[in-house]
């Protein structure tokens, strides 16, 4: 089976983001928001969580988004495997009085949303919206270059520690 | 799990799990009444008319700067009762550690069980063996006096090598613990994994 057809359930979920993708991936951001043009797009991990943003943001807790993106689409996606319709790239759309949402697959491992204004012709801004997710999945699954120069300090053996630590300090008992 | 390098910030997943009423929900409402606000997200929660989670409830941990390295931590819950399996399962995806919520009632010994198969069938769906997942045990409700007491349950679950912690959720006892415990099992699992490399 063709990978792009594959249900994202069935992959792996970690997104390990380096330098050269966040860039790229903010770019191709805001050419859409440009293009179409969007008024809030908040591109998450299929897990929930936040990668990047462009545009009006307002008040919104982008954390909360993002966990609500991701079971918005993964209820989605099993929806569609139970009834043996899904396909890669799924869109989901809300249309609202002021805006329309979109919330669509980005690859196997991302998920995008945008807010687009409701005077946005849909067929425009659900072509653009496809062709930034393809281009956020290619970008996602290049393999960076500069892997040797970083360390995260993942690897201090303390850390566990300190991690108790902050978790200690930040609770009030 | 998500590593984010520009903004050096650490992502992880814990998921709640275990059977109906058995305190997933009131672990995650005492963290978010004890952790200072400027530390963590508002509670997320998606609820029945009954007032019984529906899909999940969400709370994020920022922990601040820890060696040059911003760790958030995600905590969700699945929904106990038993129509939504479908949704426990999809919680569980891409969980990089699980709390196991048990019931500490002697009534309630079976629904432990049934729902501890039940994760492990959900886990392996996901592509995700057990044995490679940090899980700790929380036996709740330890103030009924009746409990079981955390190593008969362990017994009875045929769980010999979880760390395991006692608890009374609703007053907020083993909750910071058993959310230490979680946590430094998946740092510890990340860092012998080597992910990140």
């Amino acid at each position: 089976m063709n990978m792009a057809d594959r249900n994202p359930a069935d992959f792996p979920v970690d997104v390990i983001l380096y330098p050269g993708h966040d860039k790229a991936i903010r770019q191709v951001l805001a050419e859409l928001a440009q293009k179409c043009p969007v008024e809030f797009l908040l591109l998450a991990g299929v897990s929930g969580q936040p990668i990047a943003f462009e545009g009006d943001k307002r008040d919104t807790n982008l954390s909360a988004l993002g966990a609500l993106l991701a079971g918005d689409l993964a209820a989605s996606q099993e929806i569609a495997r139970l009834t043996d319709q899904y396909q890669s790239y799924q869109m989901i759309l809300r249309e609202g009085r002021l805006s329309t949402i979109f919330l669509s697959e980005a690859g196997p491992f991302m998920v995008l949303f945008a807010r687009v204004d409701h005077e946005v012709p849909l067929g425009w801004a659900r072509m653009l919206i496809l062709e930034t997710c393809r281009q956020l999945a290619d970008i996602a699954s290049a393999r960076p270059d500069e892997l040797k120069s970083l360390d995260l300090g993942l690897h201090e053996k303390d850390l566990s520690s300190l991690i108790g630590e902050s978790l200690d300090s930040i609770w009030s008992g | 799990m998500q590593i984010n390098w520009q903004l050096r910030e650490l992502n992880l997943k814990i998921v709640y799990y275990g059977p109906a009423l058995s305190g997933k929900t009131t672990n995650l409402e005492q963290i978010h009444a004890r952790v200072d606000p400027t530390h963590r997200s508002d509670l997320i929660s998606l609820k029945t008319h009954e007032d019984r989670t529906l899909f999940f409830d969400f709370l994020e941990l920022e922990l601040g700067r820890i060696n040059n390295l911003t760790p958030k931590i995600h905590l969700y819950t699945v929904p106990g009762q038993s129509y939504y399996e479908a949704s426990r399962k999809l919680v569980l995806r891409g969980a990089d550690g699980v709390v196991f919520v048990a019931d500490s009632s002697p009534e309630f010994m079976h629904a432990n069980k049934v729902a501890w198969g039940d994760m492990n069938i959900h886990l392996a769906s996901h592509g995700i063996a057990l044995e490679g997942l940090p899980v700790v045990l929380q036996c709740n409700k330890q103030d009924l006096v009746y409990a079981v007491d955390p190593q008969t349950m362990k017994n009875l679950l045929n769980l010999y090598n979880i760390p395991t912690v006692s608890a009374v959720a609703l007053r907020g006892e083993g909750v910071l613990d058993t959310l230490k415990l979680i946590t430094k099992g998946v740092l510890t699992h990340l860092q012998q994994q080597q992910v990140y490399a």
